[in-house]
């Protein structure tokens, strides 16, 4: 009877343990699969809002994503202009901007080459200045 | 860049409706047309603006502009001046110093202006801005200051002050 105790004891641990391990694996998958803000581009981590980020690639799977800095973009007039400017070229799928972190983010269409000098101009001639450029998917 | 931008003003002084075209960020040109309250005239001006600076940093961007105007019936009609501001999400300040000359009158004019916002909206949302505003011009010698309130959404702008000797001062403006 003690033995049959412990020998079931030792599967209900080893069941548990083996699930609280699956359990871990698939909370792995979830934080490092699917979430394109975890990635490293040129050794640096992302610098965005995670869940705008998050948001932002959920309904663009498979197109480049560039996150560009900009400095200087501090209302919606500074805003619209780099949307409009943006919203011209066709191989712009979605375009965010962030005032608050000072972030625009841009989809681009997976076969897009995507020229970081075209986006610094852009962005200079809404009279604002690029800091940084971190591009996903290329 | 490339952008038209509509703007209206009403104040004690004049009425006016000016149109400008910005190029790129440089500098743009319009034209306004006034009725002045004080002589009763009414004409219409070409205009000229110059960004002399600017200023950008992550959370702020600085400008300085040269602004300038002649009549286009009369030359005599002209005016030219300085205006600049330093913002942030947060804050704003801004200044202008103007001459006019011409209709029967010359005035020179200072504007001083301090805004806060007192919440930070996203990009689309309604922006707002409570602000002081501070003028002096030849017209009194005492300074005239009174509160104004900006409202910012999309590419539209609402401003409105008020003092009760000067009356309301309104500001329409629409980017395009």
């Amino acid at each position: 009877m003690k033995t049959t105790l412990i020998l079931g004891a030792t599967l209900i641990f080893l069941a548990s343990t083996s699930q609280a391990q699956h359990h871990h694996n698939m909370h792995d998958m979830h934080s490092h699969e699917g979430h394109m803000h975890e990635q490293m581009v040129d050794g640096k981590a992302l610098e965005v809002d995670v869940e705008r980020f998050d948001n932002f690639v959920s309904d663009i799977p498979g197109d480049k994503i560039a996150v560009v800095s900009v400095q200087g973009m501090v209302c919606d007039f500074c805003a619209r202009g780099i949307e409009k400017s943006f919203g011209k070229n066709n191989q712009i799928s979605k375009i965010d901007v962030d005032l608050a972190s000072g972030k625009v983010l841009l989809g681009f269409q997976s076969d897009a080459e995507i020229d970081q000098a075209y986006i610094e101009k852009q962005i200079l001639n809404n009279g604002l200045n690029t800091t940084a450029i971190q591009v996903l998917g290329d | 860049m490339g952008g038209h931008t509509l703007m209206a003003y009403s104040n004690a002084q004049a009425d006016k409706i000016y149109w400008h075209y910005t190029p790129n960020i440089k500098y743009s040109l319009g034209i306004d047309y006034q009725e002045d309250k004080i002589t009763e005239q009414s004409f219409a001006s070409a205009r000229f603006t110059y960004l002399l600076h600017r200023k950008n940093t992550a959370t702020s961007q600085r400008n300085l502009y040269l602004k300038s105007g002649v009549g286009l019936n009369d030359s005599d009609n002209h005016f030219y001046g300085l205006a600049g501001d330093w913002e942030t999400r947060r804050l704003f300040v801004g200044f202008s110093a103007q001459q006019q000359s011409g209709q029967g009158y010359d005035l020179f004019e200072q504007t001083f202006k301090l805004g806060v916002a007192p919440y930070l909206g996203d990009y689309g949302d309604l922006h707002t801005w409570l602000m002081i505003e501070t003028k002096k011009n030849d017209f009194d010698d005492r300074r005239t200051t009174y509160p104004v309130l900006r409202l910012f959404k999309g590419g539209a702008l609402v401003e409105i002050g008020y003092h009760k000797k000067t009356d309301w001062d309104v500001h329409l403006m629409y980017r395009f």
